[in-house]
């Protein structure tokens, strides 16, 4: 599956949302491409049930450059000690699924989209997350494609009819 | 002045300049923003001792910018949108405000289903705070080493069949809150004068089992809070200790009889002594509650008009209140329920009588209110109304004003829009729940850093001390937080008496 996480009035934060509508379109069938707001534990719900997972979301290390894309698997996050759900999330569900042995994928790979500020409130993406928008999709679309061996569907736009 | 004096005054006009530099900002840019990672700034004496430590916390600024225009019918989605962990509390506090803008009263049903859903949304989210958030200082145990105060040490110590409890009763409950709003992601429950789907009758009994499961799992955690917590006396002594106590108001809404209401009812504040102090229909909050501003932060600090503002003190004379789980309990005479009603006398019997002024003790009020939720499920499934047909009551009036108000987990929750005759909104305000909180975790986070820096000596405990006095809030900053997974972005600045930085302690 996709999951998208993020918020779409809060500008590039909806950057992951943008890149799951175009992976929903190039992969019809065999993904399952969500779009969600909530954090937290509620992601489990989204997330169980599934063999693999990409997750798209904007980040804010401020340590790489606007528009740099980021990407880790899951065990990455082992060691990392989060105390709360309004930060954990990801490494703290992964944790906790895997101790009360859930039906959860295996292997997750998280793909985050460098951004400059996620807290302005609008709806459109900055110039910056628009040109990047391309490389974040399509380092998603590698993962499916060549490492998971989903077929993206050819669209007459495609030069490789 | 002598120079000192001078360099703080110039530093703290600079601030502030740069704050209604920035306040400015938002009124002429159509964009607004949401600030703010859990910075603490601490600023010493000259003899190395805390002169005033501050947090900073996110605020919604400006939020009217982007919603004026827009249709309020609109404002469910866009408000249940500004947290990914209480989206519910936004949508039902938006919907509230939309009857009163429209003046409807829903019907009979539509209020039902609210109701179930809010109380449906009440229970997932307080238990997940018990387990997962103040599990680590709790269950695991504040002295437990930092590798195990996590989800994953809560469930060592509770054992393993807990954590699947915990995981598949929030599940269950959601069930309830998806059928009603649409697993979507902008939930599409509320209109004004009531809802836009019913409950089928072929739902009910599923409903009906979940509300039980969601019972016994609200029984099941007080009785784990009793084993692990209550039997335990360093955490009592913890929790009533000096150092996480502050004697203010509280606020919190209640029903005709007083009684802790989560979804609708008077707002009611009582005195540090737990004597009234006001009740007041939400459309009045104005009149009640006024916001502070400080230099050294774009967060205002909302004191109760009638009281005053005093500064960051405590006691009757200053208008500083506090909401939340404790503050609920506080500020009703009563839960609604009878199990909740047990657990909260032995709640007050336990930590010495009304008003509970220990910050910590937000803990035990929120299994007390997991109960009521649950209880008040259980009600309201088997409550034949609650399948009714008459789902809404249309709105006639032309719009103009609507406050609405929830208890949210995290305290009182107002929103307040206006509209031209059309229904487009032209002002739109939110006082979110910890905002109302946000003098009281600064006093907290103050008394917390000075009994830990003493002539110059900083503790190594203090991140995790100070964060013990804020976490208790639960202070709503997920939202403004995207850093690494995993890195909880708290930062501590220790600045000298003239306000150069001595030391940064990040995480």
């Amino acid at each position: 599956m996709v999951l998208a996480l993020g918020n779409d009035i809060l500008g590039d934060d909806g950057v992951g949302f943008h890149a799951a509508r175009s992976l929903g379109t190039e992969f019809p069938e065999g993904v399952d491409v969500v779009e969600t707001g909530e954090a937290g534990l509620a992601l489990l719900d989204h997330l169980e049930g599934y063999d693999r997972a990409v997750i798209v979301d904007a980040i804010a290390t401020g340590r790489c450059a606007p528009g740099t894309v980021l990407t880790w698997r899951a065990e990455d996050f082992r060691d990392m000690v989060a105390p709360s759900p309004h930060f954990a999330g990801l490494p703290e569900l992964f944790h906790l699924a895997q101790r009360v042995g859930m039906h959860f994928p295996q292997d997750i790979r998280v793909i985050a989209l460098e951004v400059a500020d996620p807290t302005v409130f609008r709806e459109t993406l900055t110039p910056q997350a628009q040109a990047a928008l391309p490389a974040f999709v399509a380092e998603a679309r590698r993962v499916l494609s060549e490492e998971w061996g989903h077929a993206p569907r050819r669209t007459a736009c495609t030069s490789t009819l | 002045m002598d120079n000192t004096v001078q360099k703080v005054w110039d530093k703290a006009q600079a601030k502030a300049n740069e704050g209604y530099m920035r306040q400015r900002k938002v009124s002429i840019d159509p964009i607004t923003r949401l600030e703010g990672h859990g910075k603490i700034e601490i600023f010493m004496n000259e003899q190395g001792n805390v002169d005033r430590a501050y947090l900073q916390i996110p605020e919604l600024r400006g939020f009217e910018v982007f919603s004026l225009g827009r249709p309020a019918e609109d404002m469910p989605q866009i408000t249940s949108r500004i947290c990914g962990v209480c989206p519910t509390a936004h949508h039902m506090a938006a919907a509230k405000a939309l009857d009163d803008l429209y003046q409807v009263e829903p019907s009979a049903t539509g209020r039902k289903i609210r109701e179930l859903v809010y109380n449906a949304f009440m229970l997932e989210d307080h238990a997940l705070h018990v387990y997962v958030l103040g599990g680590p200082d709790f269950i695991v145990g504040p002295d437990a080493p930092k590798e195990l105060r996590n989800i994953v040490g809560v469930i060592g110590k509770v054992g393993l069949e807990v954590g699947k409890r915990v995981i598949s009763m929030r599940r269950r409950v959601r069930e309830i809150i998806n059928y009603a709003g649409g697993k979507v992601i902008h939930p599409v429950l509320g209109l004004p004068g009531g809802v836009a789907k019913g409950i089928a009758p072929s739902e009910v009994a599923k409903f009906q089992e979940i509300a039980q499961d969601g019972l016994e799992f609200a029984r099941f955690t007080l009785q784990v809070f009793h084993d692990i917590v209550l039997k335990n006396d360093a955490y009592l002594k913890m929790i009533t200790s000096d150092a996480f106590t502050h004697k203010t108001y509280y606020m919190g809404m209640v029903d005709k009889n007083n009684k802790v209401n989560f979804y609708d009812g008077q707002i009611r504040v009582v005195t540090p002594e737990g004597k009234e102090h006001s009740k007041f229909p939400v459309q009045d909050y104005l009149e009640h509650i006024a916001e502070h501003v400080e230099p050294w932060s774009y967060i205002k600090f909302p004191y109760l008009k009638k009281v005053g503002w005093k500064g960051f003190v405590e006691g009757e004379g200053s208008g500083v209140y506090a909401v939340a789980p404790m503050a609920r309990l506080n500020a009703a005479e009563g839960m609604a329920t009878p199990e909740a009603q047990k657990a909260y006398e032995e709640y007050f019997k336990a930590l010495g009588g009304k008003p509970v002024h220990h910050t910590l003790a937000n803990h035990w009020a929120r299994v007390v209110e997991m109960l009521q939720a649950a209880e008040r499920l259980v009600e309201l499934t088997h409550d034949p109304e609650l399948t009714g047909k008459d789902i809404r009551t249309l709105p006639t009036k032309t719009p103009k004003v609507g406050v609405g108000v929830v208890e949210a987990p995290r305290g009182t929750l107002i929103h307040h829009y206006e509209t031209d005759e059309r229904g487009l909104i032209t002002k739109a305000n939110l006082i979110v729940a910890t905002l109302n909180n946000s003098a009281r975790i600064a006093m907290s986070v103050d008394k917390a850093a000075k009994g830990l820096i003493q002539n110059g000596n900083v503790s190594d405990g203090l991140l995790n001390k100070v964060e013990m006095a804020f976490r208790a809030y639960d202070p709503c900053f997920g939202c403004a937080t995207h850093t690494l997974p995993g890195e909880m972005p708290l930062l501590v600045n220790l600045r000298g008496a003239d306000g150069s930085l001595i030391r940064e302690i990040r995480r």
